[in-house]
């Protein structure tokens, strides 16, 4: 192992960035860029070049993106996790109702939040490892617990009334720009809120645990082939719980980012989020088989299904509709790109 | 053939379980509501009324669907695009009865083109689209899971574009009779699915189908080799469970008299695929049981009522479900089923003065 990390930190950066198991990431850049493109071509004149526009494409998918970095993870290891949306609509559920009708402060209510959450991600990372019951199944049924256990909160919409939720929700760090010696907003004015940052830190420490971090190396392990990760020694059972305790901690805090990002607890919100959040992470290169995907490749991931709204809106006659056939079309174009992409280095390794 | 009765064989089946579980719930409905098992005559819409009749009732849409679901889960695969093909389905139906419609008007009795166009097209779209399920799988060589994914983000997307993104009533009585009509003092919904249920197991049990999709689902490259055309039954069953889906949406779409493109079908995915397994065919793929996934499909719809009958509101029916559905799973789960038939095989052999392992 060490002897293997020697020998990659003596190459060079280019031949290290060059390394075919990052084809799919390079993939998804290219074709965000591509759209991108395509965007400003179509729509420059009408504002989409501005920083704001690229700003808002980070605004308005925080929570998908702070939910994906621990959906990634599970995917990685040959899970899947159908329950984030719920989870996350449950801390919404119990900020709303803790702060506006038993007034409590909101740190208790993501306090108690975080403890649900990543109980239940451990509960269901050890019926899912220990029983042997199938991860669809077991995070199914974690999926209908948390949305029913929503509708027995209420099953009205909550405004989310605090003044610290306010503050952080109304917290924005506007880009400024020199002009005549003095900062002024750039124009039109773009920001970053507290969802941004969140999100960012996330991806950050996504790729820190996944890329440098022991944990990190045996959830590639597991997801490659958890017999073998079990014959070498690896905690396969430890490393599968413990995933989805941490993919529950990114459903709670995507859950805290949306209640700052709609103010409100509804007990129906984020329905069918999960799989729009695997999407993102299926965009992003990684396989649903296991063992495959990084966290950049799920920020452009995340991106790429942020900038199709995004378009859509600048045309102003599709029907938003045309977005959900967009974005399947994108998940078939990217699962015909792995296809080529691993059928050419399979038979690579084989001619080897 | 006499199968000699053996209590460790019937703690480690999984029907069992499904069948005690059915059993407990029927008695906490019996508990709840003395008159829980009561079924009356209603001589003017020729129909039977009760709780039992209404639970298979409603619960026929889930069993139609599920009946494809359990192939596609022997295969070792799951179909996501189901719910979405039941909103294709209705939309399509509900376009072709109501084509004039340009601003909302009073449904009247009246369908624009034939009847017989009304109900084959969304059939035949639904066949194409699980036909496109099975291309992606058999031909692609893609992860189901995935494949499915695609039309379920699509579906619905289709669906609202059919329409318009409007949302057309009816009110063509022959369209009426596939949802709330009757036939032999039952709900026409429960005639179609005894006939779905009987074709499926029929083609499925009559023929070599049935071993052919066992084969593929615990080793595909073994069935080719022993001559099974894997492509061909992945095709087969993808196309059934889009048809299914079809017949499916059609009966939800009669029982409003209206398309629904955003809620019809929502979670059907998966709540078939919870009734295949809470039926005890495993989700890895391999041997498969039709009987229950019916039960499976009766037992969720029971929980359902039952928790009804408690004054919930219907979406909290969810935890209720979870949980009920997490107790069956975690008794049918290997270690635990193991542990069981261990105790029992243990116990009787003890009885029988035979020496402890």
């Amino acid at each position: 192992m060490s002897g293997k990390n020697e020998l990659s930190s003596r190459q060079s950066l280019f031949s290290r960035l060059t390394n075919p198991k990052y084809v799919m990431v390079y993939a998804t850049i290219g074709i965000f860029l591509v759209i991108y493109l395509f965007g400003v071509i179509a729509y420059g004149n009408q504002g989409f070049t501005t920083l704001r526009t690229f700003m808002n494409m980070f605004i308005d998918n925080a929570y998908y993106g702070i939910s994906a970095v621990g959906m990634t993870m599970v995917l990685i290891t040959g899970g899947i996790d159908l329950s984030v949306g719920a989870v996350a609509s449950l801390t919404g559920m119990f900020i709303a109702y803790g702060t506006s009708v038993l007034g409590v402060h909101p740190l208790v209510c993501i306090l108690f939040s975080l403890v649900v959450g990543i109980g239940l991600g451990l509960l269901m990372g050890w019926v899912i490892h220990y029983l042997n019951v199938p991860p669809f199944i077991t995070t199914l049924t974690g999926m209908f617990l948390a949305r029913g256990v929503c509708s027995l909160i209420s099953r009205e919409s909550i405004e989310i009334k605090h003044p610290m939720m306010d503050a952080l929700a109304g917290w924005k760090i506007y880009f400024m720009t020199l002009k005549d010696g003095e900062w002024v907003r750039i124009r039109p004015s773009a920001f970053i809120n507290f969802n941004v940052i969140l999100f960012v830190v996330m991806i950050v420490i996504g790729t820190i645990i996944l890329q440098k971090t022991r944990f990190g190396r045996n959830i590639y392990a597991v997801g490659g082939n958890e017999q073998s990760a079990k014959l070498m020694g690896l905690p396969v059972g430890r490393t599968k719980v413990l995933v989805y305790g941490f993919n529950g901690l990114c459903s709670v805090l995507a859950g805290v980012a949306y209640a700052l990002y709609v103010k409100s607890g509804w007990n129906l919100s984020l329905q069918g989020a999960e799989l729009d959040v695997i999407t993102c992470a299926v965009i992003g290169g990684t396989l649903l088989t296991g063992g495959v995907g990084y966290m950049v490749g799920t920020l452009f991931g995340v991106l790429l299904k942020s900038i199709i709204p995004a378009l859509i809106t600048f045309n102003g006659n599709l029907l938003s509709w045309w977005g959900k056939i967009a974005t399947g079309l994108l998940l078939l174009l990217f699962i015909c790109i792995q296809k080529v992409v691993i059928g050419s280095t399979s038979k690579k390794s084989k001619k080897k | 053939m006499k199968k000699k009765f053996d209590l460790s064989s019937l703690m480690r089946s999984k029907l069992t379980w499904a069948v005690v579980a059915e059993a407990l719930i029927l008695l906490v409905c019996l508990l709840v509501r003395p008159d829980f098992f009561k079924i009356s005559y209603q001589p003017s819409t020729g129909m039977l009324y009760g709780n039992l009749i209404d639970i298979v009732n409603r619960s026929s849409e889930i069993t139609i669907i599920a009946m494809g679901m359990t192939m596609v889960i022997a295969l070792g695969g799951t179909d996501l695009s189901v719910g979405a093909l039941v909103a294709v389905a209705g939309a399509i139906a509900l376009k072709f009865m109501r084509w004039d419609v340009t601003v909302y008007n009073t449904p009247g009795d009246y369908s624009v083109y034939p009847f017989f166009l009304a109900i084959l097209v969304p059939l035949v779209v639904c066949i194409l689209m699980g036909l496109f399920n099975g291309l992606l799988i058999a031909k692609g060589d893609m992860q189901p899971i995935i494949a499915t994914l695609i039309l379920m983000v699509c579906g619905r997307g289709i669906a609202q574009i059919v329409t318009n993104g409007k949302q057309f009533t009816t009110g063509y009585s022959p369209f009426r009779v596939i949802g709330q009509g009757s036939f032999l003092f039952l709900p026409m919904p429960i005639i179609i699915t005894i006939i779905v249920i009987l074709c499926v197991s029929l083609f499925v049990r009559k023929t070599a189908f049935g071993t052919f999709v066992e084969a593929v689902g615990i080793n595909r490259s073994a069935a080719r080799l022993s001559g099974i055309n894997a492509q061909m039954v992945i095709f087969i069953v993808f196309a059934i469970t889009g048809f299914l889906s079809g017949i499916s949406g059609l009966i939800y779409s009669s029982r409003i008299m209206s398309n629904d493109s955003n809620n019809a079908g929502l979670n059907y995915e998966m709540d078939a695929i919870l009734a295949v397994v809470i039926g005890g065919t495993s989700m890895t793929g391999g041997k498969f049981s039709l009987a229950g996934t019916v039960l499976g499909s009766i037992i969720i719809r029971t929980i359902v009522t039952l928790v009804y009958y408690f004054g919930i509101a219907s979406e909290a029916t969810m935890a209720f479900k979870a949980i009920i559905i997490a107790v069956v799973i975690v008794l049918q789960s290997e270690p635990v089923r193991e542990h069981f038939a261990k105790r029992t095989r243990s116990r009787s052999q003890f009885a029988r003065g035979g020496a402890l392992k």
